[in-house]
């Protein structure tokens, strides 16, 4: 009975231990060709003997923009074996800590900051906005292009409408030869800006809702991220349709109110 | 006479001429700014690459250079393989790294405080560097000498001929320096692929290295190759990655394929926006002359009834279209310089951008064709309202206009 | 005897208006010879106008022959008839339709510009013929600073710029005064007795008298060619 445990122990521990396993991105997965339970040599450089290590899982990357034009590929080993592969011995780049409790943030920032001389600790939202420059840069970007495209629209609304309303010169000497008062025709005109501005407004939404779905469509193919590229909010549907209806009615006034000024016979051409 | 009646049609209907014309001007600097912007960041991207005639970059493996912390190891092999191929004419080796500051001539760093600044080092050889352009003062020909950016001496509060106390690396748990130096500004470069707001130094390569021990020894951070002939700039390359298999060997045109690719997004924004300019000046200009036209009818029955041609009739109306673009493309010429300037320090605020990097970049045969491209848009506008003007049937049109 | 300078034979013109066929001229035939002074008169609608824009070849007549000095412009294409305008007849309007962004001069330079003619001798013929119609003070007057009359002269003045065979005129008097009326038949008669043949289309009686010879049309005929009772 001993010599048969004993012998059993020995073969358990003349067994080589079990490779340790890793996560990789979908990405790296697609790339190599790789899937749950395949086995790769993994080593902190080319060439360098390595690990064998097998594909435990294949994650999805969240939707990082900071990452979005980068391609790269991403693996998950357990903190020990990266340690150990890298060279890295008892080091690690940087905590992430998880407070539990109204102000335990703050008092965990003040008591990490004491304690460990040298280091910092920083709240989740300050790294972000730290690492959100790029953004910030292409928000702003983004904001002088919409700007100008404004101001070429609003001159093509202000063009058009003016060629439209004088179009009616003839009605508007026919009214106000009848009696009707410049602020009713002025009214009138601006209404019916109005009126083909909202319905251009909507118009404009339901294309913009539509080139939202082909961009990220487009984009999310391009970059191989689940990130939203463009989206449509109220807020943004918004502030369009405000602008529109506010450049059409402008327009319109402008334009009504130059024409409702000219004499009615003039507007007749005699 | 057909320009004369051209201008003073135009001219008769000030208020929707000018806003005509402010809206192609609109249109047209969009387009030269997408156009800009299109070329630009390639032109600007490559003429960065090519400034000091290195063709070729050898980083570790799968990288871009500077693009990670990864280093090249065994870095005298790899220079001693890259001078023996005789179609390389020169290679620079360079390692990047960090550099304390721990006092000046006018200030100390506190005692148990960190360092009074940190700037990002170049180790460079002077003889064949190509990572930065001297613009006074003497260059790093001696071991303690120190070539500091314009950034780096306002941060820093130092200048030419001040001695550094600096160090490549900082323990802040023992509060220790290691790779202490005392070295001396020389000279003030301006860093060719460094951002402008960032505070850059270039120290000899071996000095460098040896500050920052066991971590930089025999290591760089990448090359920079220049083959003799353009023609042999792809074989070398490959040539480079068969015999050195931890290294990658970039070419200018693999760099521009791969900056390209992260930043397709501005390229195709700049196809789709110029795209919209476009259009919004064709309709703009064919909007305004069919209006135009429609209002006119008597008139131009007139014009063919006293025996004015239809050819005649048509190139008059399209010379109002003509006029409308040629005026907007030369206005749009002047604020298209001028918005893609703006944009451009916009976009030049990205983080780690290399200060000589241009995403506008105006190119006369570009914009010239660009505007040319509107104001052939403005004459194709015309076109069909002038046709119809012109084919209209001159005693119809005569009664119906009496009539009304 | 000379041959007639327009000569129309069974012309006749058919359209569609809103749908329905209407025969504006149904076969008129009519002689007028070079350096005649005709009004055609008629109620609305008899074919006057019509019969005026097949003559001056602004219109084309669906059958029938229309010769203008041994010409027939029935037949002609587009280029053709145009050149024919430009070059053989002068039109005048009743609603004047000069370029309103041109001045006085420019409009009556219109047809020499179009003719090829340089510019210094448009300019030259221009003035001379705003001073036979009585307007060299206003050459550099826009149409809006020019009363009805002054307009109506202008056109005059544009109709004779290539010195036409014919001056045709539509209802001249049609948007004017009485003396204003007057003043331009009176321009008229000044023209026919320095030789120009003019055919003039009008309701107006006085201007329909000042004429030497009076075509009465009656649905889309011609019921008295004016030469019955008179000396030819």
């Amino acid at each position: 009975m001993h010599l048969w445990l004993s012998a059993l122990l020995a073969a358990v521990l003349a067994q080589p231990p079990a490779p340790r396993t890793i996560a990789i991105d979908e990405r790296l997965a697609a790339d190599a060709g790789l899937h749950v339970g395949d086995r790769v040599v993994l080593a902190a450089r080319a060439g360098a003997p390595g690990d064998t290590v097998v594909v435990a899982a294949v994650t999805r990357q969240p939707a990082d923009p900071a990452d979005v034009a980068r391609g790269e590929h991403h693996v998950r080993l357990h903190l020990d074996h990266l340690q150990r592969l890298a060279g890295y011995e008892n080091r690690v780049d940087r905590f992430a800590v998880a407070t539990r409790g109204a102000g335990a943030e703050q008092r965990a920032l003040a008591a990490i900051g004491r304690a460990a001389f040298g280091f910092r600790a920083y709240r989740s939202a300050e790294v972000a906005a730290g690492t959100s420059r790029t953004f910030e840069v292409v928000r702003r970007f983004h904001r002088a292009i919409g700007v100008i495209t404004i101001v070429a629209s609003a001159a093509f609304l202000l063009c058009i409408l003016l060629l439209k309303v004088e179009e009616r010169r003839r009605d508007v000497a026919a009214l106000r030869l009848m009696g009707i008062s410049r602020r009713t025709v002025v009214a009138a005109l601006v209404l019916e800006a109005a009126l083909v501005a909202l319905l251009g407004s909507a118009l404009g939404a339901a294309l913009g809702w539509v080139g939202a779905i082909v961009i990220n469509a487009h984009y999310r193919g391009v970059y191989r991220t689940p990130l939203a590229f463009a989206v449509v909010t109220p807020g943004v549907v918004v502030l369009a349709v405000s602008l529109s209806l506010g450049l059409g009615a402008v327009a319109g006034l402008l334009a009504a109110t130059r024409l409702a000024r000219t004499p009615p016979l003039s507007l007749f051409g005699r | 006479m057909r320009l004369t009646l051209a201008l003073a049609s135009l001219l008769r209907h000030r208020a929707r001429t000018t806003l005509a014309v402010l809206g192609v001007a609109v249109s047209a600097a969009l387009l030269l700014d997408m156009v800009m912007l299109a070329t630009g960041m390639r032109e600007s991207f490559r003429e960065l690459l090519l400034t000091s005639g290195f063709q070729l970059r050898v980083t570790p493996k799968g990288t871009l250079p500077f693009d990670t912390e990864a280093t090249i190891d065994h870095a005298g092999d790899v220079l001693a393989a890259l001078r023996a191929d005789a179609r390389i004419d020169r290679v620079s080796a360079i390692a990047g790294g960090q550099l304390h500051v721990l006092a000046t001539p006018q200030r100390h760093a506190a005692n148990e405080g960190a360092p009074l600044t940190t700037t990002f080092a170049l180790g460079v050889d002077p003889a064949v560097q190509g990572d930065y352009e001297l613009q006074r003062g003497a260059d790093i020909t001696a071991p303690d000498r120190l070539v500091a950016s314009e950034t780096f001496l306002r941060v820093a509060n130092v200048r030419v001929g001040d001695t550094l106390d600096v160090a490549a690396s900082f323990d802040p748990q023992l509060r220790t320096y290691g790779g202490r130096r005392r070295l001396v500004v020389s000279g003030v470069a301006r860093f060719l692929f460094a951002p402008a707001a960032d505070p850059v130094v270039a120290v000899p390569l071996a000095e460098l290295q040896a500050m920052r021990g066991d971590e930089g020894r025999d290591r760089v951070s990448a090359f920079m190759a220049r083959v003799r002939d353009d023609a042999a700039v792809e074989p070398v390359r490959r040539d480079i990655e068969r015999t050195i298999p931890r290294v990658t060997a970039v070419s200018t045109t693999t760099a521009l394929v791969q900056v390209e690719r992260r930043l397709s997004y501005f390229r195709q924004l700049a196809f789709i926006l110029g795209a919209v300019s476009l259009a919004i000046g064709f309709l703009l200009v064919a909007t305004l002359v069919t209006v135009s036209v429609n209002e006119r009818v008597g008139e131009i029955a007139v014009l063919r009834a006293v025996g004015v041609s239809r050819r005649h009739v048509v190139e008059q109306i399209v010379a109002e279209g003509l006029a409308l673009s040629v005026t907007g493309a030369a206005l749009g010429l002047a604020l298209g310089v001028v918005t893609a300037r703006y944009l451009n320090t916009i976009l030049s605020d990205f983080p780690g951008l290399p200060a000589a990097f241009a995403f506008f970049v105006f190119r006369a045969g570009a914009a010239w064709r660009a505007l040319g491209l509107l104001v052939l848009a403005g004459v194709v506008a015309g076109v069909y309202p002038a046709w119809r003007a012109a084919s209209l049937p001159i005693s119809t049109t005569l009664r119906e206009e009496a009539v009304g | 005897m000379t041959a007639p300078l327009i000569a129309l034979h069974d012309v006749r013109r058919s359209f569609t208006l809103g749908g329905a066929a209407v025969d504006a001229l149904r076969g008129v035939s009519l002689d007028v010879a070079a350096g005649e002074y005709v009004a055609v008169v008629g109620p609305s609608g008899c074919g006057k106008s019509t019969l005026l824009n097949v003559v001056g070849a602004v219109d084309r007549p669906t059958s029938g022959i229309v010769s203008i000095d041994g010409r027939d412009v029935a037949t002609l294409g587009d280029r053709a008839a145009t050149e024919f305008r430009l070059r053989r007849v002068g039109f005048v309007f009743q609603r004047f339709y000069l370029m309103p962004m041109l001045s006085a001069r420019e409009n009556v330079e219109l047809p020499m510009a179009e003719a090829g003619l340089a510019r210094a001798a448009r300019r030259e013929r221009a003035r001379e013929l705003l001073a036979y119609v009585g307007l060299a003070a206003r050459e550099g007057h826009r149409p809006a600073q020019l009363s009805g009359g002054e307009q109506q002269r202008v056109a005059i003045a544009r109709a004779l710029a290539n010195r036409p065979a014919l001056v045709l005129a539509d209802e001249p008097t049609g948007e004017l005064d009485a003396r204003t009326g007057a003043e331009i038949i009176a321009l008229f008669q000044r023209l026919n007795d320095d030789g120009t043949t003019i055919v003039v289309v009008t309701h107006d009686e006085r201007l329909a008298s000042a004429a030497r010879r009076v075509v009465h049309m009656q649905d889309g005929l011609v019921v008295d060619d004016g030469r019955s009772g008179r000396d030819s």
